[in-house]
């Protein structure tokens, strides 16, 4: 029960983050500075015209997902269950971590690490051997190629 | 057609240098194109930072083989594992894969490789001749025609995806609000940027690409990783026989020519050009009880369609600057970061490149087909090695393609947003070529929309001044119209129910 009513919520939720930012973009649209130059409103009108569009169609939006709650959506019901959250997370987390680790530690060692957590995590620990030849093959072939054929200089 | 341009074009396209690019990129999109769920855009983002550092021509030749060469390998995974690589693939299942159940999978290659290869050689004849009497006319275009034909392009692309046209529109809007972003180039005034520098010069539209294309599609084929088939297919010898060589031909003649023209159309693309060359050889077959039986007729159709509209959609892209499709999208905003802006001025200033990219098509078409009949064998191997392995990858190349692009690891975080941004809008059957779409013209739109009224000196008649932009509101008011004329279509037939997925889904 608590399951069908957190899904119901996820399906709402979009639309109403959409409401929000629609009616933000519009106020920071209205408060845009004054150009100098030619018609001061001239930056505005842009935004703002297509705020109120923007604002209009998720307002619809949101009743069509209301009047359809009860549906099943069976794709976000399956980003919640099993193995798939664990892996979306793990990829993202991984990503940021890389972030962070890239200019730090170099390319290639930081490479290494990011590739092999993925394919550890995805792949599965059994097949530790092809994750550990592809990780090696495919991080020395990507530095090879960016770095000395195309000419990227990478950290 | 100016001769003499067409040759520079040919001897450019024919450089050793040019070839291998034609080949490679042929073979690169072949291979991801093949991967289950990702498609042309996702190859050709991908795949965008190998083009950097390359003069611009070389880059679109290797560009458009990505994109041919994602098309053909789209089909391949249709007919032997069922599952296409995008919308446009879709077709090539119906027929495809009950001939490779069948024991037919080495035929079934060779028709559709051969059928594609025709189609392709149909459209790039039309693309001769029409290219430049469309950039000619599009020279005559002022501030208020090309915001009127953005805008048209733009809701063609919303209408097609029928049946989710709220979502399609915020789409759109997303894109075009994230277009806002940056300094006004009129004014120097600095929008939304928060106070961050790095988006003083506008949010990079190539890191939404990549993030929402390759990360976000990643992120999305987790959903059914752990129960992908793993079916080990015979593909035999890679050849037709006599008998299905007859069935097939005419029905590729006639698909090329539909797949071209709907191909130039803007928003419609390879998904509704495979489905009308299927239907249309569905409905004047003599057996139409045997199509989605393995009829080769009706894998030969669609893929003949779907490879000539492949072709057709870049005639806007480079007669007007105006990108049709998503996978075209992404290569304006490759091009443009390259410094080349295609457009009515390309045929007129640098000729030899317009005419470089049309021979580089016809030598591509060649290289493709060859690559799909011979190294079939090598092809298969990649589909047998496991999405598990394939998509850790990708996500690497993303990362190393954003970084190519501005040398700076911020751009990570802003990759792994519109990665879940994408994810999400995938789960929520978000269509996400109208956001790539409006977020790459956004700017051009705004820019074309203040210059046209600012001529008339504030009044918002400009936009219905010449016949071109009463035209143009015309059509982009029918095609809003487009999803209920389907529906009537639809409830007239319902032979056509096979079709709904796809119109669905493209």
């Amino acid at each position: 029960m608590k399951e069908v009513t957190s899904l119901k919520a996820l399906k709402l939720i979009v639309p109403f983050i959409l409401i929000i930012a629609s009616i933000t973009y519009m106020i920071a649209s209205w408060n845009l500075p004054d150009a100098n130059l030619g018609n001061g409103n001239g930056p505005k009108y842009f935004p703002l015209g297509l705020s109120i569009f923007m604002l209009t169609f998720s307002i619809v939006y949101f009743i069509q997902e209301f009047r359809k709650r009860d549906e099943e959506n069976e794709e976000i019901r399956e980003i919640l269950s099993g193995r798939t959250p664990k892996l979306i997370a793990f990829t993202v987390v991984a990503g940021f971590i890389y972030s962070l680790l890239f200019e730090r530690i170099g390319f290639l060692f930081s490479t290494v690490l990011f590739l092999g957590a993925l394919l550890f995590f995805i792949n599965g620990r059994k097949k530790w051997m092809t994750n550990i030849i592809v990780t090696i093959c495919f991080s020395t072939i990507s530095w090879y190629a960016f770095s000395v054929l195309l000419g990227v200089s990478l950290p | 057609m100016d001769i003499s341009s067409f040759m520079a074009g040919l001897s450019i396209a024919v450089q050793p240098i040019n070839i291998i690019w034609i080949i490679l990129g042929g073979f690169l999109g072949t291979i991801v194109g093949m991967l289950p769920g990702l498609g042309p855009a996702t190859a050709v983002a991908v795949l965008i930072p190998i083009t950097f550092g390359m003069d611009p021509v070389s880059a679109i030749i290797l560009m458009a083989a990505i994109y041919y060469g994602a098309m053909y390998g789209g089909s391949r995974s249709s007919i032997l594992l069922n599952t296409p690589g995008d919308g446009s693939a879709i077709a090539a299942t119906f027929d495809g894969y009950p001939m490779a159940k069948k024991g037919q999978a080495g035929q079934a290659l060779a028709i559709s490789a051969i059928a594609s290869f025709i189609g392709g050689l149909i459209a790039v004849i039309g693309f001769v001749f029409l290219a430049e009497p469309l950039a000619a006319f599009a020279l005559e275009f002022g501030p208020a025609e090309y915001f009127l034909l953005m805008l048209l392009t733009l809701s063609a692309i919303v209408a097609l995806s029928v049946g989710k046209m709220v979502k399609g529109f915020l789409a759109m809007m997303i894109g075009l609000a994230l277009s806002t972003v940056g300094i006004d180039t009129q004014t120097g005034v600095y929008r939304f940027t928060m106070g961050i520098p790095q988006l003083s010069e506008g949010i990079d539209f190539l890191i939404v690409i990549i993030g929402v294309y390759a990360i976000g599609e990643v992120l999305y084929n987790f959903l059914n990783i752990d129960d992908q088939k793993k079916e080990k297919k015979k593909v035999g010898k890679v050849w037709f026989s006599k008998d299905q060589w007859k069935r097939s031909r005419w029905p590729i003649l006639r698909s090329g020519p539909i797949g071209f023209l709907v191909g130039v159309l803007p928003g419609a693309g390879g998904s509704i050009a495979s489905m009308i060359g299927y239907t249309t050889e569905k409905q004047i077959s003599k057996k139409p009880e045997e199509f989605g039986e393995g009829a080769p007729e009706g894998l030969a159709a669609p893929e003949s369609a779907n490879n000539a509209a492949s072709v057709g959609a870049m005639i806007p892209l480079l007669t007007m600057g105006i990108p049709g499709s998503g996978t075209t999208a992404v290569m304006l905003g490759a091009l443009i970061m390259l410094g080349l802006r295609p457009g009515p001025l390309l045929f007129q200033q640098q000729p030899e490149t317009a005419w470089a990219l049309i021979n580089s098509m016809f030598l591509g078409n060649i290289a493709l087909v060859i690559i799909n009949i011979l190294l079939v064998g090598v092809l298969v191997k990649v589909l047998d090695t496991p999405a598990k392995i394939l998509y850790p990858m990708i996500v690497l190349l993303a990362f190393i393609g954003t970084y190519t692009l501005s040398y700076s690891t911020i751009d990570f975080f802003l990759l792994l947003i519109f990665g879940l941004f994408g994810l999400m809008m995938k789960v929520l059957d978000i269509p996400i070529a109208p956001l790539v779409l409006a977020l790459i013209v956004g700017v051009d739109m705004e820019q074309n929309f203040r210059m046209a009224v600012l001529s008339s000196n504030g009044s918002l008649g400009v936009f219905f001044q010449s016949g071109v932009s009463i035209t143009l509101l015309i059509l982009t008011i029918l095609s809003l119209f487009y999803p209920l004329i389907i529906k009537l279509v639809k409830r007239k037939s319902d032979k056509l129910s096979d079709d709904e997925q796809v119109y669905k889904s493209s």
